[in-house]
Formats: C-alpha cells, sequence, structure tokens
C-alpha cells in the first residue's frame, strides 16, 4: 500500500530513515525546480532545497497535519528561498545575475503554438533568457507566487496557504507577476 | 454603470481556478471587453512560457544531492552530539557556567559602575555624612543633663515663629 505523504512525515519525526528516503524520491525534484524557478541559480538552489530536506529531516514533528504535507513543505522551500534572495540582495548588486542561456550555442526556445494571437506572438518569440532576465524585475513573493502556479500547478487558494496570506492577496501577487512579464518582455521586442 | 476591467480574476479564470458563477461573469465581460481579451491573451503565452522554461530545468546527479544532503545532516548532528557532549561532562559544564557566570558578573560590574546616581537615591558618601551626624547628635545627648543647663538648647519652633508674638504677650509674660 502507498504511504500517504503525511504518514511519512510523521514517521520521519519517529527518526524512521526509510520514510525520509521515500518523501525525498517524491519530492526532491519538485523541490529543486522550485528554488531553481525561484533563485536563478542551479547552485543555490541546490543548497536551498538540501537545507528545506534538512528542516523537514530535523523538524517533521512540528507537522501538525492540519494541512497537506506539500503546503508544509513548500512553504518552508520558498520561505527558504525568500529569505536567501533577501540576503543576497546587495550582493547581486555587485554582481552581474550569470546565466546558463547566454551561451549563443544553446537551442533557441520557441514553443508551438496551434493558435497564436498578436500578444501571444510577441511574447513566444522570446527566449528563456529574457523570460529569467524578466522574473528578475519581480519581488520575491510575486515569484513565488506565480512560479508555484506555473510549475506546481496550485491553485491560488494553495498558494496563499504556502505564502501565509488571504487569496485575494495570492492573486494578487500572481497577477502583478504576469502584468510586469508581460510589460518587460513586449518591451524588449 | 460600466463594468470594471478585470484583473486578478483573469490568471485563475485562464487556469480554471475560479468558481462556475466567476467564471460565468469572467467568460462574459472578455466576450465584450477588447482590452481584457488582450490582457488574457497576453497572460496565457506568459504562463505557458513559464511552464516550458521549467521544463528546461537540467536536472542534478540526484545521487550526487543526496550524498551531499546525508553528510550535511550527519555534520549537524555531529555538531549539536558535540554541543551536548560538552553539556554532559561534568568538567566541561562547570568550565562552561564558570566562565558564563563570570562574563555576566563583569557585565553587571560595568553596568554598575557606569550607571549614574539616579536622582533621589542618596549616594554612598551622603549616607556616610549623615551617619557621622547622627552619630554627633547621640553623642550630644547623652550628655544631655550637662547640655541642658548651658542653654545651648534652642526650641528651633519657638524661634520660626517669634515674629508672630504680640507686644501685649510679651507684656503679660513680664508681669507674670
Amino acid at each position: 500500500m502507498v504511504q500517504s505523504d503525511e504518514e511519512l512525515c510523521r514517521q520521519v519525526a519517529e527518526h524512521n530513515a526509510a520514510a525520509f528516503e521515500a518523501l525525498l524520491d517524491r519530492h526532491q525534484a519538485r523541490a529543486f525546480r522550485l528554488a531553481c524557478s525561484i533563485l536563478g541559480s542551479e547552485a543555490d538552489a541546490r543548497d536551498v532545497s538540501q537545507d528545506a530536506f534538512i528542516r523537514l529531516y530535523e523538524a517533521a514533528g512540528k507537522f501538525d497535519g492540519r494541512s497537506r504535507f506539500t503546503t508544509w513543505f513548500y512553504r518552508i522551500v520558498v520561505n527558504l528561498c525568500i529569505d536567501h534572495k533577501r540576503r543576497n540582495k546587495w550582493w547581486r548588486k555587485m554582481v552581474p545575475f550569470s546565466n546558463p542561456d547566454d551561451d549563443p550555442d544553446a537551442p533557441p526556445v520557441d514553443p508551438p503554438s496551434p493558435e497564436p494571437g498578436p500578444e501571444s506572438l510577441a511574447i513566444r518569440g522570446d527566449s528563456g533568457r529574457r523570460l529569467r532576465a524578466a522574473l528578475e524585475g519581480l519581488s520575491p513573493t510575486q515569484r513565488a507566487a506565480v512560479l508555484l502556479q506555473t510549475e506546481e500547478d496550485l491553485t491560488s487558494r494553495e498558494i496563499a496557504r504556502i505564502l501565509k496570506c488571504s487569496e485575494s492577496t495570492a492573486r494578487v501577487h500572481i497577477h502583478r507577476a504576469l502584468a510586469h512579464l508581460k510589460k518587460t518582455m513586449r518591451a524588449d521586442d | 454603470m460600466r463594468e470594471r476591467h478585470l484583473e486578478t480574476e483573469i490568471a485563475p479564470y485562464l487556469r480554471g481556478d475560479l468558481s462556475a458563477s466567476e467564471r460565468v461573469r469572467v467568460a462574459g465581460h472578455l466576450a465584450g471587453c477588447a482590452r481584457c481579451r488582450a490582457d488574457a491573451d497576453a497572460f496565457a503565452a506568459v504562463l505557458k512560457t513559464l511552464a516550458i522554461d521549467a521544463a528546461r530545468i537540467p536536472e542534478p546527479d540526484w545521487s550526487a544531492y543526496r550524498a551531499e544532503l546525508h553528510r550535511k545532516i550527519a555534520a549537524r548532528r555531529d555538531r549539536l552530539e558535540i554541543s551536548r557532549a560538552r553539556w554532559r561532562s561534568p568538567r566541561l559544564a562547570w568550565a562552561s557556567m564558570a566562565t558564563a557566570g563570570a562574563a555576566v558578573a563583569a557585565i553587571v560590574l560595568v553596568l554598575m559602575l557606569s550607571r549614574p546616581p539616579q536622582p533621589g537615591v542618596p549616594a554612598v558618601e551622603q549616607l556616610a555624612m549623615e551617619d557621622a551626624m547622627g552619630g554627633a547628635d547621640v553623642g550630644l545627648l547623652r550628655n544631655y543633663p550637662v547640655v541642658e543647663h548651658l542653654d545651648l538648647l534652642e526650641n528651633y519652633d519657638v524661634i520660626e515663629h517669634l515674629d508672630e508674638v504680640t507686644p501685649a504677650d510679651t507684656a503679660n509674660e513680664n508681669r507674670s
């Protein structure tokens, strides 16, 4: 029988190593991908997502089961990412943001579109590099909100729980993020 | 009255994250509002680009990732154990407590010395002077039988109210 995340978390709290490995199997890729999207750096994402698993390992007993495990765990990931970005804000001003897509030999990304509207055509011509540059202009919370929606396929209610805000505030974060991305990416054309 | 443009409802609408009634209202608005339709089109494109971009994030070598994670967990556990062992060892625990106690005492001493005397609280010198004066008074009272005949005792209350004594009172006193 497949055990739920919540049950595994309870077992981690009782120092069950196998349960911890099972949660790692299920969530390591999503945690890393989410951290990488928010932080824009694979090395930072590696450190921060590992920190999130260390918190899980050490504080599994604090999971009270009132919310889903994923909500609790992704709140840890997102909070660590936001803290990391705030801590490194001054440093990022000194060192330019490096990007793997700066490689000119990298294959271009131009997703096929079955129904290209005028706005879509303008945006879909952009590369991932420009998208990430536009993401840099978002606040950590806006970035987390929009990425939780697109990458983790979470509803605005679930995002609100992770960000510890109301659903309407989460929707405002998402709207502002999308409006900024739309504006920035169109301005680059 | 003209309906306001859509804002925060667009993204949830595109993702099917609205209730049935909200969905009908937003769809109705989009059908009649070119500006909101353009926003919805643009947001859909941004969301799609974000999703595609996320799929391009390269995955790390998971075995190396997990080995590193387990090393970090073990290192933290070791640090915690060393810290606990320090408190469990009586000699180290006493040494740590003594050091902490000395530090606290030093801080308290520095604070006390650097603190100016508070108004209303007499300084040590003032208390010593009052004590000496009190002692002198006690010595004087021990020799009261001698002192009472020397007319040295003064009734300060009388002196204080001398100007209130009328000349008639003084004359009566003289007559008696």
